[in-house]
């Protein structure tokens, strides 16, 4: 098997994807792209591209592997955690399992789209938008997906709406909340052992901690258990990936908002 | 005092087909607040590990954890919520649902009478907790390929599927009924996007541009699953997978519902899937369930296929 993981700065999905493969132990090569010049792209060697071209998660990692590229980092740290036999990274129990699987998508489908947008207005929208035309145009050709073609787009445009971010900081609200009740027995971990959902609700909500500090005043337990998170051995190699001084401040175009409102 | 609830099915139901249509219901909450579901309580303090499922017609949500089920030949109780006498907005299923969507499923576990949510999500539990057919491939990057294509589904495509079918369907239907009772239903409705999604399906505010993304992605969809069905017999396998329920269950109609899209000519190798789905013994269980002569219809499409 060859198998490389092409992966941004460690926020968000690529976070996600290289503090599983730390946790699950496995060899594989990791090259970092440039995710703010399109480079996710122009990879070579993909002969099997749908995942990558038409993945829900916009700029997340791409593993790839004997050609084909992988996407979506839950899925990642799932196939991470079983090709390396059970790397306790998913409950045994089937309930568990399910209820973990149920918070995930929670994360990627609420917190995640917000996260992404208010941190791609406070930190990439002016990278984007320096972008000289002809270049920008080059790379918006090569995204295959139309949607996620535009939110590169709005980016490069200096587009924000004002309902959008309101939303958006509701839904941080929001999974604080859900992280405060979930903590609110003294468990150490959300799902009780250490698991993927702790992975994932890490790597959305972290960066959040630096933007909107307010969100978290009153949420002490949530603090707390990102603390724990941080100080993990698998998110710190993770995060020493980072060739930027403040990685949780790195963000690229990410899942798109709920077309449904 | 019970409130009877007619309706009548508009022009233009047949275009988004059976599937869109109960997508697009699945997530309808709605109107009568009145009791009928007798029984439901008895049931969810059932037997020793007991499975109860609450699901409507055999398809689309309500059709994945049917199938799966029965094709891990796990014995449930069926309880037939009608979606469109709004038996999911009764007080005894929201007992069991507080988000009052459907399916869901209660499993009477050593630990406890635990609940399920979610078609996806109720599939792996169903997968992962009985015995009889893995429904996951063994190999981790196949199972990669299979929840891949699920997401893309149950995220992607599918709100497409179900946009069409608000706009044709829903909308029509709901906009017969007397605003104001429409208006407090809208209100109790438990998630947030739900109601904004129900408001525009009443108002016909889905503008033209979000029509025609879904009309976008519903026609790329449509051509990437054909693709992919080129390379292998199954959906992200050599095997048959909660993939393939999850997107049998939203395309069996589309040889009716999208013919410009899909059929013998254009998709010779969905057609040919559909049809090596269709002929499962699960499959003709399943539809067996269902109260409407549609699932009936829809086999009478696949009988024209050649395998």
């Amino acid at each position: 098997m060859s198998a490389v993981l092409y992966h941004g700065q460690p926020n968000g999905a690529s976070l996600t994807v290289l503090a599983a493969l730390e946790e699950a132990g496995l060899s594989v090569e990791c090259r970092p792209v440039d995710l703010l010049a399109g480079e996710r792209h122009a990879l070579t060697g993909v002969t099997e591209a749908i995942a990558l071209d038409l993945g829900v998660e916009g700029e997340g990692p791409v593993l790839l592997v004997d050609g084909e590229a992988m996407t979506e980092s839950v899925f990642l740290a799932q196939y991470f955690d079983e090709a390396a036999g059970g790397a306790g990274l998913q409950p045994a129990d089937a309930y568990a399992r399910w209820e973990m699987m149920m918070w995930c998508r929670q994360i990627t489908e609420r917190l995640s789209p917000a996260a992404a947008l208010l941190g791609n207005l406070a930190t990439s929208q002016a990278v984007v938008a320096a972008i000289p035309d002809d270049d920008f145009n080059a790379l918006a050709t090569r995204i295959v997906s139309d949607d996620l073609r535009h939110r590169w787009q709005a980016l490069h445009d200096g587009a924000s709406d004002c309902a959008q971010i309101a939303d958006s900081e509701t839904k941080i609200t929001t999974a604080i909340d859900r992280c405060e009740k979930q903590l609110g027995d003294g468990r150490d971990w959300l799902m009780g052992s250490f698991s993927i959902a702790d992975l994932v609700t890490f790597s959305w909500l972290a960066g959040m901690r630096l933007l909107r500090p307010q969100a978290f005043q009153d949420a002490a337990l949530t603090t707390a258990w990102l603390d724990r998170v941080a100080a993990r051995p698998s998110v710190l190699a993770a995060l020493a990936r980072a060739t930027v001084a403040e990685p949780l401040r790195a963000w690229a175009p990410g899942p798109e908002i709920n077309r449904w409102g | 005092m019970r409130r009877h609830v007619h309706c009548r099915y508009p022009k233009g139901y047949e275009l988004i087909g059976l599937a869109g249509l109960t997508r697009a219901l699945a997530e309808l909450v709605c109107v009568t607040n009145n009791s009928g579901m007798t029984g439901i309580a008895r049931e969810a303090s059932g037997l020793m590990d007991e499975v109860t499922l609450y699901h409507w017609e055999p398809n689309a949500n309500s059709g994945k954890p049917m199938l799966a089920l029965m094709e891990k030949g796990v014995p449930f109780v069926s309880q037939y919520l009608d979606m469109l006498q709004f038996d999911q907005h009764k007080s005894e299923y929201l007992a069991i649902n507080p988000q009052g969507t459907i399916p869901a499923m209660t499993h009477n576990a050593k630990d406890g009478m635990r609940v399920l949510v979610e078609s996806t999500a109720i599939m792996e539990y169903v997968n992962d907790q009985f015995a009889g057919p893995n429904l996951m491939p063994a190999d981790p990057q196949d199972s990669w390929r299979v929840r891949w294509w699920m997401k893309f589904m149950d995220q992607w495509l599918g709100p497409s599927f179900s946009m069409i079918g608000w706009s044709v369907f829903v909308g029509p239907m709901v906009r017969q009924r007397d605003p104001a009772e429409l208006s407090a239903a809208i209100d109790r409705i438990p998630l947030p996007e739900r109601r904004i999604a129900w408001r525009k399906a009443i108002n016909g505010d889905f503008s033209d541009v979000e029509m025609a993304e879904s009309r976008r992605r519903v026609g790329l969809g449509i051509a990437k699953l054909e693709e992919e069905l080129g390379k292998r017999p199954y959906v992200g396998s050599n095997q048959y997978s909660l993939a393939d329920i999850n997107i049998f269950n939203s395309t069996y109609s589309l040889p009716l519902s999208q013919p410009d899209l899909a059929g013998k000519d254009k998709t010779p190798n969905i057609m040919r899937w559909l049809k090596r789905v269709y002929s499962r013994d699960a499959v003709k269980k399943t539809w067996a369930m269902g109260k409407t002569d549609l699932a009936h219809r829809y086999g009478l499409i696949m009988a024209e296929i050649d395998e």
